[in-house]
């Protein structure tokens, strides 16, 4: 919504500047994006250099055929002669001259005086475009007659004006009209309200005017009104200027003033052919299923039962609220015209609009809930200016509405706001901010909302909220005062931040990826209904195919060293409406198992937990280097998933976690050391290390403490289908030092049950 | 035997020796069990020459222990210069990474909110209609219902579009007092481009208790923007709207990079929109079952990636996803 300030001021008096406006605006009402600039500079005297002037001869200049010669009277006691391009007036027009001197925008220089074609130009006739005021350039401006010339043309016209550029939040549709603007503006900058005063035009000849509602909930009013003899024509300059600077186009004067009345009070009004209405009356109705309606736009629309239609009573003139049909559209030779001026339900019409992409002026209006009380101003106004800016009589007029919504009343607390708001604001103040606003406050604070603000204001903390917003600026800042203190991260949060630190630490660095993915290897994976793209159409269970993406996008990028995690949330089917969130750790590092296996026991060895990995099977896994855990599975990346070597894990953090002990236990190992042996057995190829470390630390019970294997050897020495497995042992007990002779016994039972179950011999 | 001498002699003896090994000679020559000294010691008589040669055995065995270490010393800084390397020469180093910018700024703000007494709160992220809109005061009508702008699984379940659902799941729960932060993902339908993506980050904020009042909305988020952006910004905040909150607001943080002169970054305002804040709505309290005449509270709900593009200012927040190793090891 854009608001041309001397426009804001017909309807407001301010002093303050524009900048000062939009800062109060900003803080307390809406957003103003900018102050956009337009028209002529006003700096320095630049403005005296634009004057009304009469023409008092014109001729076609002597060299050229296509530049007239004139004289002006610019009020300077001697005519002066201009050079100018357009036919487009004769002797005895009224137009805008700029003088030498004069800067004008889009001009690098200002204008001088200079010769064309042989003849002296003392000035510029100026068009409408030359000085912001329009696009048009067809011809020059023509003034209403009757101004002296040599006037300043900023007392005839805005040739400079500063315009605000509003954003308004859904809840205030009242903001998109001028007036509602100029009641904020009055109330945060002191202003005085001006009321509009409009006299509606007499109905010349009644006639009758046929309006039905067939769906009073989607149209709970209709205000039709006839007007006859109208001229359709250009708009005057005037408003022209006015629509420009708000950003609308010039079309012609009758579309013209159904958009200037709609900018002023924000109810959108729509004016038909009514010539092309079958009866010259409306009917509203639900669309038929599969009903056609060709639109302004030259669209053929297919609708339904869920559109609003706009008829003559035999077929559809406009989509209600929307748009109009391109059939009734006001052309150059429309004479009579029913003057629109309604009110519509706002769901209906989003969802119609939507449906159909399709948004305007109107509808963006609509669908935040227009005051159904501002059509008749709207249609006041409407009705006075097509009287007297396109000739017309007003020859009929309904009004049809089953009631309209009484005014709400709520009650107020004073001092319910300061304890909201944390601010003492004077009950009068409060009062006041209220009646400024348009609220009526009566002695017990029941306050009486104004229609426009129906929709938005219902509750007590509605009316906290009016105090609060205008005294924004002026609340401090404190801090909650408690009486109770417990911040705190949970167990599965600390955890959480510890996995990620470990494997920073570690070398790997932190990804995000997309928790939506093309496809998923659990078939029951949750799929959305409506998917952006089939990239992003399922909620993932694992999180390895974003991290073999981000791998490949490194690779790609001819990055080095690359080794990346994420400790993310999968999605799993519960047979409920909702998945089970879980949060998961996933690793991908360029290289093979034993980095995968580096980086899982980083994770459990800081988690207090020892990591006890067990051959698998996994599809996406190097079928000979794939491990289980109790949480997850690590190991080497399939080859075909990603060219090179990779090693992959993934932990379900749920599962890694829960066995994590509460407290850890002193154990003392430092009164009486260790003594600390080796062994080296031979067995056959296919035994596991940790099947041998099971058993030794089974048959070494309780003298033996720890069995870890340094070192596996294959070769001549220990035959083909063996391997020599290298252990250190330790033997500890807590109450004693262990002589050589102690652990000479436990070695025994260790060997024998290796023997046992492997047939494991001694080495060396 | 003349004491003096032989104690001049000494002194002059380790005054000149070199060496480690030089010095323990002239300690056997001078002090050893067959020097003249311990021989003349071993033969004195009288009390006062006896006096009179300790002295001087004394005196000589402290010049020599400080020509001795003296000497160690010297041979010790010989060697180490021999054992220079050249400090500035790049070395292999351990391996490291990095958390995720997203990560480094969701625990800022998570340190920031348990400093002033607040819990972490873990959302979900698939949510019920409920949560997402009913519970939070979303009229009918509202466009975030729309699929237009929100992904749905199906009627009923949406992913959610903010973090607030958890303002819900907590307050169902638990009775005020209520202090949380919650952080994570949220969903949108909007096509990925420099500033939008259909998935991002938003931090939740919320505080309920007896008299909690706008000015604690405002302290509170002051004292985190300056946490954010330094302890120099200003704030300032400004009417908005939202469903769930009355009155609601919008918080500026005063530009870091022209301290409100105006520059590309603030757009030439001076101030830089952060997000939106509020009151907690009654119609938000009522759906929990809290006394709104009893309790107040206020929450806010912010996105991360924006205050991560604007802190350290790059162009594009898809950066973010693209996971390439030379954008975080930037961070
Ligand atoms: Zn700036």
């Amino acid at each position: 919504m854009r608001a041309p300030l001397s426009w804001l001021r017909e309807y407001v008096r301010v002093d303050a500047t524009a900048h000062e406006i939009a800062r109060r605006l900003n803080v307390s009402t809406l957003e103003v994006d900018r102050v956009i600039d337009i028209g002529v500079a006003d700096v320095g005297d630049n403005l005296s250099y634009l004057r009304v002037g009469k023409v008092v001869e014109a001729a076609k200049h002597p060299n050229a055929d296509k530049l007239q010669l004139c004289q002006l009277d610019v009020g300077e006691g001697e005519l002066r002669q201009i050079v100018c391009g357009a036919w487009n007036f004769g002797v005895g027009a009224t137009v805008a001259v700029g003088l030498p001197g004069v800067l004008l925008p889009g001009f690098p220089a200002p204008l001088d005086e200079r010769p064309l074609r042989g003849e002296l130009s003392r000035g510029m006739i100026l068009a409408e475009d030359e000085i912001g005021l329009g696009s048009d350039h067809d011809g020059i401006m023509l003034l209403p007659g009757g101004i002296e010339p040599g006037s300043p043309l900023s007392d005839v016209l805005p040739v400079c004006e500063q315009v605000l550029d509003c954003t308004t939040t859904m809840n205030r549709v009242d903001l998109l009209s001028m007036v509602g603007l100029a009641r904020e503006v009055a109330t945060l900058c002191n202003g005085q309200l001006l009321p509009i005063d409009v006299e509606d035009p007499a109905i010349v000849r009644p006639g009758q005017v046929d309006v039905s509602i067939d769906d009073p909930e989607g149209c709970p009013r209709y205000i039709a009104r006839v007007l006859e003899g109208v001229s359709v024509g250009p708009s005057p300059m005037w408003l022209r200027a006015r629509l420009h600077a708000a950003g609308m186009r010039s079309i012609s004067n009758v579309v013209d003033i159904t958009n200037y009345v709609m900018h002023v009070y924000g109810s959108p009004l729509h004016a038909f052919d009514r010539t092309k209405l079958d009866g010259g009356g409306i009917l509203v109705r639900r669309a038929a299923d599969g009903e056609e309606l060709t639109t302004l736009d030259g669209t053929v629309r297919k609708l339904d039962e869920r559109d609003l239609l706009i008829t003559d009573g035999t077929k559809a003139v406009a989509l209600g609220a929307i748009m109009g049909g391109l059939d009734s559209e006001i052309s150059d030779t429309t004479t009579e015209i029913l003057l629109e001026a309604a009110n519509f339900e706002p769901i209906g019409i989003l969802q119609t609009s939507e449906r159909l992409g399709l948004r305007t002026e109107g509808s963006n209006r609509w669908e935040k809930g227009v005051d159904p009380h501002m059509a008749e101003p709207a249609a006041v106004l409407a009705s006075r200016l097509l009287v007297d800016l396109a000739g017309a009589e007003l020859t009929g007029a309904a009004d049809v509405h089953s009631g309209l919504p009484e005014r709400a009343v709520v009650r107020l607390r004073p001092e319910r706001t300061n304890r909201i708001v944390g601010l003492d604001v004077d009950s009068e103040e409060q009062r006041s901010i209220l009646e400024r606003l348009g609220f009526e406050v009566n002695g017990d604070w029941d306050v009486t909302v104004p229609t426009w603000r129906a929709r938005d204001v219902t509750r007590e903390i509605d009316l906290v909220e009016e105090v609060a917003r205008v005294v924004l600026d002026r609340v401090p800042h404190t801090m909650p005062l408690r009486r109770l203190v417990a911040g705190h991260l949970t167990r599965e949060q600390r955890h959480r931040r510890l996995v990620e630190d470990v494997l920073v630490g570690s070398g790997f660095s932190e990804a995000y990826t997309w928790s939506l993915v093309a496809a998923d290897p659990d078939r029951n994976a949750l799929r959305l209904a409506d998917p952006m793209s089939g990239d992003q159409a399922i909620l993932r269970t694992t999180l390895l195919d974003g991290l073999i993406a981000a791998a490949r996008e490194n690779v790609d990028a001819g990055n080095d060293g690359i080794a990346l995690f994420e400790l993310a949330r999968v999605y799993l089917p519960s047979g409920e409406a909702l998945p089970e969130e879980r949060w998961r750790v996933g690793g991908i590092v360029a290289g093979g198992f034993s980095e995968a296996r580096s980086a899982v026991e980083a994770i459990y060895d800081a988690l207090h937990l020892e990591l006890r990995p067990a051959r698998t099977t996994v599809p996406h896994l190097h079928p000979g280097k794939a491990a289980a855990t109790t949480a997850g599975w690590l190991g080497g990346l399939h080859p075909a998933l990603l060219d090179g070597s990779w090693a992959v894990f993934e932990l379900d953090l749920l599962e890694l976690t829960a066995p994590i002990p509460e407290r850890v236990l002193y154990d003392d190992v430092i009164t009486f050391p260790p003594l600390r042996q080796d062994i080296a057995v031979v067995v056959a190829e296919e035994v596991e290390a940790a099947a041998l470390v099971d058993t030794i630390l089974e048959a070494g019970a309780p003298e033996l403490r720890a069995a870890n294997v340094f070192d596996v050897y294959h070769g001549d020495q220990v035959g083909a289908g063996r391997k020599s497995v290298a252990i250190h042992l330790s033997f500890q007990v807590p109450d004693r030092t262990l002589s050589d002779a102690d652990a000479a016994v436990v070695r025994d039972r260790v060997i024998a049950l290796l023997a046992e179950r492997f047939d494991a011999e001694l080495r060396g | 035997m003349d004491a003096d001498a032989l104690e001049r002699e000494g002194l002059a003896a380790a005054a000149a020796a070199s060496s480690a090994n030089a010095i323990e000679v002239v300690r056997v020559e001078y002090l050893g069990r067959k020097s003249a000294l311990k021989q003349a010691l071993r033969e004195v008589r009288d009390r006062e020459t006896g006096m009179a040669l300790n002295a001087a055995r004394e005196r000589l065995e402290g010049a020599i222990d400080a020509r001795e270490s003296e000497l160690a010393r010297a041979e010790l800084d010989a060697r180490l210069t021999t054992e220079s390397v050249d400090v500035t020469l790049p070395v292999g180093g351990f391996s490291r990474g990095k958390l995720h910018l997203i990560t480094q700024i969701r625990r800022e703000v998570e340190d920031v909110f348990l400093g002033l007494g607040y819990s972490v709160v873990d959302g979900r992220e698939v949510e019920t209609i409920h949560y997402n809109f009913d519970a939070l005061n979303f009229p009918a009508g509202h466009p975030a219902r729309s699929p237009l702008a929100t992904l749905f699984v199906d009627e009923t379940t949406v992913l959610r579009t903010e973090t607030s659902p958890s303002q819900v799941r907590t307050m169902e729960v638990q009775e005020p007092p209520v202090y949380i932060v919650s952080l994570g993902r949220t969903y949108r339908r909007d096509t990925p481009d420099a500033t939008h993506s259909p998935i991002f980050h938003q931090v939740e904020g919320l505080a309920v208790d007896e008299g909690i009042t706008l000015a604690d909305l405002t302290g509170t988020l002051d004292f985190l923007l300056r946490k954010l952006f330094g302890e120099k910004r200003r704030t300032e905040f400004r009417t908005h709207y939202f469903p769930f909150t009355e009155p609601s607001i919008e918080a500026y943080v005063s530009c870091h990079v022209c301290d409100g002169d105006g520059c590309p970054v603030c757009r030439h305002s001076g101030w830089i929109e952060v997000g939106g804040a509020g009151m907690v709505d009654p119609a938000v309290f009522a759906a929990v079952g809290y006394d709104p005449e009893r309790y107040s509270g206020f929450a806010f709900g912010w996105g991360l990636e924006r205050i991560a593009m604007l802190r350290h200012e790059f162009p594009d927040l898809r950066e973010l996803w693209r996971n390439d190793l030379r954008f975080s090891r930037q961070f």
